[in-house]
């Protein structure tokens, strides 16, 4: 499934090794290395360290790992909690399931790490529903672990104690949200919550908790083995280290690559990943999962991978889901799967993104049936705008986002469609 | 650290304790943020998104209701960007909402046409099918639920998990399609459902008792203290002056009840309408019963108060008066007459240390501490002060003036009390319902006014008063409050011979 580059491999370092899920070989590559050596280190050492590294989340929003530990109250009496947010649905994005493919000891090691930082007694590495065998790989490994002294009790002699537990989802988008992952950890619907009070402050069952994403944890041992520097050291300036990315389309070679980041776009495409299908040409491209700015060829010209070049062209490097978007791919098609994705996966709390989504859902039923207005183009866009940045969580910007870029870049191409009822 | 913080609202300055919300100091200073789910009796839930306001310096608006005011803040309500935003916010709002304003009963109090005036007036932009859902459930209660009505703003999700604690609604499904409603097989049931009415900011809880009755606009509104209970609800009574009805009582934000009030109180306006009430005075010489109008009565107990000795006249008085009323009946009947029999009618089953936990209290009185306080002060009433009206059928009294509990829910004997005092010698019943106008054996009967037909206050069980400020216009024409009744008797009694 992966593809085998001559760039650093972190992430997807046992990839091509047989039997690379057991513990044994995890080890035997110097895997829970990076636990002994930070089982005799300060907790603010360890967030040190990644700080420095410039570790951002991987979840999509690109926030500084270490900062985000650092927010952990470290007087505060009564237990911590640590959260692996492995519910991977942005559409497009398939690499932390990769990573549980591969190596899950090395989400497990980065997590007992970060625990250790943050003073967590427990747990959660929360999967979705979909993942059957991940799951199953993600359960091996945590019993293994405890086999091996790297869970529980005094792990290797250190005195400190860590339960992880595995919980599966439900399937639903929103609780790849991370408050909303926590009342569905907590057993409630799965609603994002109110902030503030921050996770770090009030997360699961009201106590300080981290919730991370499932290949930020897995970068974690690689950082404290080699060192911050070393880390900081591949990628660009702001946005160091590797990312996995998860591309598909009308390509010879889909997969997913682990690259540093900042690099070229039009090298994973053309070299990495063979370039087009015979036949087909670049139409557009999403760089980041389904809530990520639609880019046409213009855009993507001399584009490099990373959080601040794709902000500059106004999109965002997501969860790293690229997705090619070929000339005979309907953008009216494309649209309507998107607006009924985000309608069917709003939680339905804030207003704006409950009807804003129904309502974007509404009239691109509307078009796709042959009832549209040419108006409804300038409407999607106009509605879209005003469900941004005024919403508990993400999800409303995550269908305004797109749906602003298709509109507004593409509108000619649904406006055709409304008027002659077919894509050009 | 202080404890206080100070920030502006659209320039004008204020200081808070600190903690206080944006939206909390702005409702102090009278600046209206628009607003669905945010109510000062709940937690926050921050979800209709509708009372964003601007931050000076921050690059997003944020919502007023969980912002909380730190020094030097600078908070703008009334900027484009944010007219512009309340407008869109309420037009998400309306995009499913039914608009059958026409038949809705929260017309003329509905949140969504109140901001429409204010911070609306858009032309819609909605022109694709609505989401349909559930209308007209019973979900139990005083409660009919129309989902499609509703704006999801989990008000009514709150109250009952942090007000009764009874979780009895939840929010199902999601995204446009959620709906509000009760569990499978499971209904609302407890003593404070109207209160979901009412904070139900759109028509999506409706009252059983009072929908299709009225429109609002028709109805006047006036403040008053609720008499069904010794917690003493502030509250405002709704009625209509033109036609003497009264259709529903409201709670008003009070110390003695925050923003609450119990569906049994809410029921105490039915005995002040027409078919409930005494509508005439009349005399009995048990085989003629004649209805007299107000000035025979007096005249007719008068002359009987003059022609019996003071120690065979008793006073059984019961403690839904107000202390104003006491004050002037004993007054005149112990002060000036000399009376030694006063009894208190308490109803037999009552508990008075029942208490729900909320505001509903086992003293189905509003006045108990008044009365017992005015029998205090004129020394009557023994050591003995819950005395039952048994005791006045033993004390040979030869004339009793016997003021009537007003409202009969909360007396369940009344019935059987008023018949055994009807067959006792000469009993004068003062009294608001005509519960006594059955009674074939009753002598004397005066009409009295309800409660929210006069001025006076009620003392409750805390030892604070509870006002009634603002009457209305009493539906029977002959009918007095005890004051009024007591001060004619007064003035008859002098000339009498």
């Amino acid at each position: 499934m992966g593809n085998t580059t001559d760039k650093v491999k972190i992430l997807t370092a046992f990839e091509g090794m047989p039997n690379s899920r057991a513990l044994s070989t995890y080890t035997s590559k110097g895997g829970y290395d990076a636990l002994k050596k930070v089982l005799k280190m300060q907790p603010a050492q360890i967030i040190e360290e990644v700080k420095q590294s410039g570790l951002r989340g991987r979840g999509g929003a690109g926030f500084p790992t270490g900062l985000k530990w650092s927010f952990v109250p470290q007087n505060l009496p009564g237990p911590r909690y640590l959260v692996c947010n492995n519910d991977e649905g942005e559409p497009g994005t398939f690499k932390d399931r990769y990573i549980a493919e591969l190596s899950p000891h090395m989400i497990v090691e980065g997590m007992v790490i970060a625990a250790k930082a943050i003073g967590a007694c427990k747990g959660y590495i929360y999967t979705r529903y979909e993942f059957f065998e991940e799951i199953h790989w993600l359960e091996t490994a945590i019993k293994e672990a405890y086999q091996a002294g790297f869970l529980g009790k005094n792990i290797q002699g250190s005195g400190f104690d860590f339960d992880l537990d595995h919980y599966t989802g439900a399937g639903a988008y929103i609780c790849g949200e991370e408050t909303g992952l926590i009342s569905s950890l907590e057993g409630k619907k799965g609603q994002p919550k109110l902030k503030p009070p921050f996770p770090a402050v009030s997360g699961y069952l009201g106590r300080p908790t981290v919730v991370n994403n499932t290949e930020t944890f897995a970068a974690v041992p690689w950082i404290m083995t080699n060192g911050a520097a070393a880390y900081k050291a591949i990628g660009t300036e702001k946005s160091p280290g590797t990312k996995l990315f998860s591309i598909a389309g009308a390509i010879k070679k889909p997969g997913v690559y682990e690259l540093p980041l900042g690099y070229s776009f039009e090298k994973l495409l053309n070299d990495d990943c063979g370039g087009m299908l015979p036949g087909r040409t670049l139409k557009a491209c999403i760089p980041g999962g389904a809530s990520a700015p639609v880019l046409t060829p213009e855009e993507l010209k001399g584009l490099t991978l990373d959080y601040e070049a794709i902000a500059a062209k106004g999109s965002m490097l997501g969860s790293g889901a690229v997705m090619i978007i070929d000339d005979r791919q309907s953008m009216v098609e494309l649209m309507k799967v998107i607006a009924d994705f985000y309608h069917h996966e709003s939680c339905g709390q804030c207003t704006p993104c409950r009807e804003g989504t129904g309502w974007l859902a509404n009239i691109m039923g509307g078009i796709w049936e042959k009832q549209g207005a040419e108006s409804d183009v300038d409407r999607m866009w106009t509605v879209a705008k005003q469900m941004g940045g005024r919403t508990i969580c993400a999800l409303s910007d995550a269908a305004a986002m797109p749906t602003m870029a298709i509109t507004k870049k593409f509108g000619d191409e649904i406006r055709e469609y409304i008027r002659r009822g077919t894509s050009a | 650290m202080s404890d206080k913080v100070s920030f502006k609202i659209n320039g004008e300055s204020v200081t808070v304790p600190k903690g206080t919300t944006v939206m909390q100091a702005a409702q102090q200073m009278k600046i209206a943020i628009p607003h669905f789910c945010w109510h000062p009796g709940l937690s926050v839930a921050g979800v209709c998104r509708f009372c964003l306001v601007k931050v000076e310096g921050r690059p997003k608006l944020e919502i007023a209701c969980n912002l909380q005011a730190v020094d030097g803040m600078e908070i703008r309500t009334d900027t484009e960007e944010v007219k512009d935003a309340h407008k869109w916010a309420l037009e998400f709002h309306l995009i499913n909402h039914p608009l059958d304003c026409p038949i809705c009963d929260q017309a003329g109090e509905c949140g969504l046409q109140n901001y429409y005036m204010s911070v609306g007036k858009y032309q819609s932009q909605m022109d694709r099918p609505k989401v349909l859902k559930p209308k007209a459930l019973d979900v139990g209660g005083d409660l009919v639920l129309d989902t499609e009505r509703c704006i999801l703003c989990s008000r009514c999700v709150r109250f009952e998990k942090e007000v009764t604690k009874t979780d009895a609604l939840g929010i199902f499904d999601r995204g446009d399609h959620a709906i509000i409603g009760t569990y499978p097989g499971k209904k609302i049931s407890h003593n404070y459902t109207t209160n979901l009415v009412d904070i139900c900011p759109v028509g999506a809880f409706t009252s059983k008792d009072f929908r299709f009755k009225q429109r609002v606009w028709f109805l006047e509104e006036k403040p008053s203290t609720c008499a069904g209970c010794s917690t003493g609800c502030q509250v405002d009574v709704f009625g209509k002056e033109q036609t003497g009805t009264y259709y529903r009582l409201k709670p008003r934000e009070g110390e003695a009840n925050g923003h609450w009030m119990c569906d049994y109180g809410r029921g105490t306006y039915r005995h002040l309408n027409q078919e409930e009430r005494q509508r005439f005075a009349f005399v009995n010489d048990r085989g003629s019963r004649r209805d007299v109008d107000f000035n025979e009565a007096i005249a007719v107990l008068a002359k009987k108060l003059k022609h019996t000795k003071a120690d065979d006249v008793a006073i059984l008085v019961s403690a839904q008066y107000t202390n104003e009323e006491y004050e002037a009946l004993f007054d005149f009947f112990v002060g000036k007459i000399g009376v030694k029999k006063v009894y208190q009618w308490r109803e037999p089953t009552e508990k008075l240390s029942d208490f729900d936990g909320l505001l509903l209290r086992g003293d189905r009185n509003a006045n108990t501490a008044g009365l017992l306080a005015a029998m205090k002060l004129h020394k009557v009433g023994g050591d003995k002060p819950m005395n039952q009206h048994e005791d006045v059928a033993k004390s040979g009294a030869k004339l009793v003036i016997a003021l009537v509990p007003e409202i009969p829910t909360g007396f369940p004997s009344l019935k059987t009390h008023l018949l055994g005092l009807s067959e006792l010698e000469f009993v004068s019943f003062w009294s608001v319902n005509g519960l006594i106008d059955d009674l074939k054996q009753a002598r004397h009967v005066i009409p009295l006014k309800g409660f929210a037909e006069k001025r006076g206050t009620f003392t409750n069980h805390a030892g604070k008063d509870g006002h009634l400020t603002t009457p209305f216009n009493c539906p029977v024409p002959d009918a007095r409050c005890i004051v009024e009744t007591v001060s004619a008797l007064a003035e008859v009694y002098s000339r009498a011979h």
